[in-house]
């Protein structure tokens, strides 16, 4: 098994270490000298506050009534229940490092969650404030002086679908879609390692990910072994069908050593359309985005599969407020232990600026045919300072 | 897993031949941000320069998506022009980001921010927060609706290009200078006939026409956001109404990117107000092809014509 761990870890890494050597010779061309410690000049002080990194704070909260107080069906990302809850907040500072890379580091401060992959939330704090840990959310160095590949390293929110690389505050619903949750953990897949994104040099955009990332995930792998890798691939295609549309199809995948000593493996594709035209699109816009997972983890005791699909709609229909509809299954290939879900979820969004939002989410769950819970949440999302702007 | 490695390999290997053919040095690919400087850019870079612009003319330039294409056309680019003083903030630095073009990295000789080089309007002074809407702390970025800054943005890209491609920089210099006189003898009619026309106030929904009412002496006593990037409301609308009134505006120019239903209720109270919506920039309508037709265009509704 070990050995197994080591020929993924060098198929993964050697190619980032080939493109690492070529990286290394366009430094010393752009550069022309070695790195030595710098200091601020003192002439101008204010002049020394332009390389304080940007700075912005993101918090989120929500009222909720829902049928079932604990919230254990409907599947948050942090502890829901009841009444008033403190979401997150995410602190995130970002510069750039030197010619050569950037940084990000966005800490999250949230309430603590148990959440497994039956997303039961921890029983020991089914009401209230469960209390909060400050968590490094992501952590990363990025190259920027490199042509044609950006190489990340650090803890980055893995490269497996669209809705995994999103941060809370910027999902299209106040909670994940269920599959993300139940096959990677109410964080996704967020791991230390290290990645190479390619531009393919194509007529359209197609963008090759290949990661290499520590075994951590709690739920699809929590290996025992330390030095054991998780690889993950994705390529992004996208195309402007016109002006005012575009169509991006992005296959992805991740396999690696599990607690049980086998393998987990997860594969999934996104399938997005999008539209805003060219004339009016200040006040009117469409998204219709599908994401399907199915994940496998070996070894549980004779291994267990699920998959899952989410489709939803959002639609723009005046220059603050958007309305939303989101139809999630999950149960496609699942073991029999696991209960088949069933959601429905529809929002109305205003959003007075940039800087803030209010939504407003009712959802419906069904788990195997019998159990049922409506819910009802109102969130507030706020925003202070240097937020960096979103990725399309 | 390992075919896969293999292919990414592969590519990038066939990127860098790519990138490191004659063929790709043959003219300058220039991407700017905005039409206007797409236009401007053209007429100074001539068969010398392949030029492409992210943003169309009918768009908000504020508040464009980053496209993966977007990216993709920035990869290829041997310099970028953007207007710089945050108009473009919210998306240009992820284009430039995800081209992975060093080229054209922030600091490179192959990006250029012109807004900064032209003497920005409207530099806030004192300490400024978002509670005062979408104000821009470097100035009001909208320079190329003044048909003298678009010429001194001519010279400027002129400059870049040659430094870039030296043996053309006198013919960037020289088609940048004719650029810039034409421009100027221009500003000197549209001016007599903006004299002519009487109109000396007007008001616009958004800060975007600035520039075009500074140089030609047109007052801008009101704008119809109450605040920069925040729709009209009904309380600032009946004061604006008041305003008309009191200081006998006759001319409201919205830009046609916004929404012009709020000038309806402005109409119903004061019917001999001109309403028009206008293009402000170029590519905004049909037959906007350049600075010149922009500025014609707006002078044109100035005019009443």
């Amino acid at each position: 098994m070990y050995r197994n761990a080591r020929n993924n870890f060098a198929i993964l890494i050697l190619p980032v270490m080939g493109m690492a050597l070529f990286s290394v010779s366009v430094f010393a061309e752009s550069s022309g000298n070695s790195p030595a410690p710098s200091y601020v000049a003192t002439g101008n002080p204010g002049a020394a506050k332009a390389f304080n990194p940007d700075v912005s704070v993101n918090f989120l909260g929500y009222a909720r009534r829902g049928s079932n107080n604990s919230g254990q069906l409907i599947g948050r990302t942090s502890d829901v229940h009841d009444g008033f809850t403190f979401q997150e907040a995410e602190m995130q500072f970002f510069a750039d490092v030197d010619p050569y890379f950037r940084a990000n580091a966005l800490f999250s401060l949230s309430p603590k969650e148990d959440v497994g992959l039956n997303h039961a939330v921890n029983p020991a704090t089914p009401t209230g404030s469960p209390g909060f840990g400050l968590d490094p959310e992501e952590v990363f160095f990025e190259s920027i002086n490199l042509p044609m590949v950006a190489f990340r390293g650090g803890k980055f929110k893995a490269a497996l679908g669209k809705h995994n690389t999103l941060h809370t505050h910027a999902y299209p619903f106040v909670d994940a879609p269920l599959i993300n949750q139940d096959l990677l953990g109410g964080e996704g897949l967020n791991e230390t390692g290290v990645s190479a994104a390619v531009l393919v040099p194509v007529s359209w955009f197609m963008e090759a990910t290949v990661q290499g990332l520590n075994n951590n995930n709690a739920v699809l792998y929590n290996s025992a072994n330390s030095g054991d890798i998780t690889g993950v691939v994705q390529l992004r295609n996208l195309w402007d069908l016109s002006d005012d549309w575009t169509l991006e199809i992005t296959p992805f995948g991740t396999t690696g050593k599990n607690q049980y000593a086998s393998t987990s493996s997860l594969v999934g594709s996104d399938l997005i359309f999008k539209w805003r035209p060219a004339v009016g699109g200040k006040y009117n816009a469409l998204i219709f985005a599908n994401e399907y997972m199915q994940g496998h983890i070996g070894g549980n005791p004779a291994g267990e599969n699920l998959g899952g699909i989410a489709s939803w709609v959002q639609y723009q229909f005046a220059e603050r407020w958007w309305v939303q509809g989101r139809g999630e299954f999950e149960g496609m290939n699942h073991s029999a232990g696991l209960p088949l879900k069933r959601k429905q979820s529809a929002l109305l969004g205003f959003y007075p600026s940039e800087f803030s939002g209010f939504r407003l989410q009712y959802d419906h769950l069904v788990a195997d045919n019998t159990t049922t819970e409506h819910a009802v949440t109102l969130q507030w999302n706020i925003t202070i300072g240097a937020h960096p702007a979103h990725m399309y | 897993m390992k075919k896969i490695s293999l292919t990414i390999c592969a590519l990038f290997a066939l990127n860098l031949l790519v990138l490191g053919s004659p063929e790709a040095q043959a003219k300058l690919n220039v991407v700017t941000t905005i039409q206007d400087l797409a236009s401007i850019a053209r007429e100074v870079g001539g068969d010398n320069a392949n030029v492409d612009a992210i943003a169309k003319g009918t768009q908000d330039p504020h508040f464009i998506e980053a496209k993966p294409s977007f990216m993709t056309k920035t990869s290829r680019a041997d310099l970028v022009i953007s207007i710089g003083l945050d108009l473009e903030i919210g998306w240009l630095p992820n284009v430039v980001l995800g081209a992975r073009n060093p080229k054209v990295a922030p600091g490179s000789s192959g990006f250029l921010e012109v807004g900064s080089m032209v003497q920005p309007l409207e530099l806030p002074t004192g300490k400024i927060t978002r509670a005062e809407g979408d104000v821009h702390p470097l100035g009001n970025p909208h320079v190329t609706l003044d048909p003298i800054r678009a010429g001194e943005i001519a010279i400027v890209i002129a400059q870049r290009m040659g430094q870039l491609d030296s043996e053309n920089a006198t013919t960037y210099m020289t088609r940048a200078k004719a650029m810039q006189k034409r421009l100027q003898d221009k500003t000197k009619v549209w001016q007599a006939r903006v004299n002519k026309s009487g109109v000396k106030k007007a008001i616009s929904y958004h800060k975007t026409l600035t520039y075009f009412f500074d140089r030609f002496n047109i007052d801008n006593p009101a704008i119809l956001e109450p605040k920069p990037g925040i729709p009209p409301t009904a309380g600032h609308t009946l004061d604006v109404i008041s305003l008309i009134k009191e200081q006998k505006i006759p001319l409201i120019m919205v830009e046609n990117y916004f929404d012009p239903t709020v000038t309806n209720r402005i109409k119903e109270s004061v019917p001999s107000i001109r309403v028009t919506v206008v293009p402000v920039a170029v590519d905004g309508a049909p037959g906007i092809n350049s600075v010149d037709d922009l500025i014609e265009n707006l002078i044109k509704t100035v005019e009443g014509k």
